[in-house]
């Protein structure tokens, strides 16, 4: 017989444990998916505003320098480089701007052609044509997760405002010659109608390439 | 020690009037560097000696603002106004670099009347020379 007061002087110096017993459920974290699933598990997430920026930033970057280093878009662009005229150019492609979707999946990409119509549809043409290529071409270039479908728009503030800069210009130097008519015209020129008839005597179409 | 050659344009030969104003130049090149964020416009002789030199940051703008094509757009209109009354009438235009201002000096320049006989990109391109900056992480 063991004395009472053992229990007091032994130390307690194991616990017995069962392998699964746990008395409480350990917390697990819910998540919550899409409630249809048929709909495809394409969860979306969205970057954060500056990084977007970077990103537009960078494509802008990236493709600015293939426009003027890579063969294949010049050729696109300019059919007549394939030739050996790319020194003498019929017609100027820039990309004025470059927009990010907040997902980082879509990319508009506004091109400026200079030049006359017939260059402006076949650098756009061009440019469509290779959009592929250039998405491929991208992706080869940048570390993104994704790359972004690339779009090609035609931008034309940039002939807007040259536009409206030689009516304004016009009409200065009317308002030299005579003081009287400068006042209507000035008041009516506000007016969008009158654009249509500026748009018959455009300025562009009267300066002539000399060779 | 050889004789030394005689300089065109050496202080000795130089008249006391200003030879700026007597030049007349009928043809010009015009070279238009658009980099990202500025744009400078300079007009020389076909030569390459400089006649007048604009930038976008000459004309005013600060900052931000000089990149864009507005900003390309004056440039490029003082510089050739400042040139037109020495009678420039025909020019050759060269452009350099990415940028706004290459679309936009360039629509300038045929606004403001002057004919263009050529069109063209000068970029520096090495045929595989230095090496470039290390690539951008975004």
């Amino acid at each position: 017989m063991l004395p009472a007061d053992i229990f007091q002087r032994l130390p307690i110096a194991t616990v017995c444990l069962k392998p699964c017993s746990f008395p409480t459920p350990k917390p697990v974290a819910q998540f919550h998916l899409c409630t249809r699933p048929t709909r495809g598990a394409t969860i979306r997430c969205m970057a954060k505003p500056r990084r977007v920026k970077m990103v537009a930033q960078q494509i802008r970057r990236e493709l600015s320098d293939m426009l003027l280093t890579d063969k294949v878009l010049q050729y696109a662009v300019l059919p007549e480089a394939a030739l050996g005229a790319d020194r003498y150019l019929s017609s100027l492609t820039t990309i004025s701007d470059v927009e990010v979707s907040a997902d980082l999946q879509v990319v508009k990409v506004y091109v400026s052609v200079f030049g006359d119509e017939r260059g402006k549809e076949v650098a756009l043409a061009g440019l469509k044509s290779k959009a592929k290529y250039v998405r491929s071409q991208l992706g080869k270039r940048m570390k993104l997760r994704l790359t972004p479908e690339v779009r090609f728009i035609e931008d034309e503030s940039l002939e807007r405002g040259s536009r409206v800069i030689a009516i304004l210009d016009r009409i200065k130097s009317k308002e030299k010659i005579a003081e009287v008519e400068d006042e209507e015209e000035f008041e009516s020129s506000d007016s969008p109608q009158d654009d249509r008839e500026w748009e018959d005597n455009d300025p562009d179409e009267d300066i002539i390439y000399v060779k | 020690m050889a004789k030394p050659i005689p300089k065109v344009g050496s202080r000795k030969n130089r008249r006391s009037s200003a030879r700026k104003s007597a030049r007349r130049i009928p043809k010009g090149v015009i070279h238009v560097q658009a980099s990202f964020h500025n744009t400078i416009v300079t007009v020389t002789d076909v030569r390459g000696r400089v006649i007048s030199c604009f930038s976008a940051g000459t004309c005013g703008f600060k900052g931000r603002r000089r990149g864009t094509p507005f900003a390309a757009q004056t440039a490029a209109g003082n510089a050739i106004r400042a040139v037109v009354d020495q009678g420039m009438q025909r020019a050759e235009v060269l452009i350099k670099g990415p940028g706004l201002g290459r679309d936009a000096a360039l629509r300038a320049i045929r606004r403001s009347g002057i004919l263009l006989n050529f069109v063209r990109d000068i970029t520096p391109m090495p045929h595989n020379g230095c090496r470039p900056p290390k690539k951008r992480r975004v």
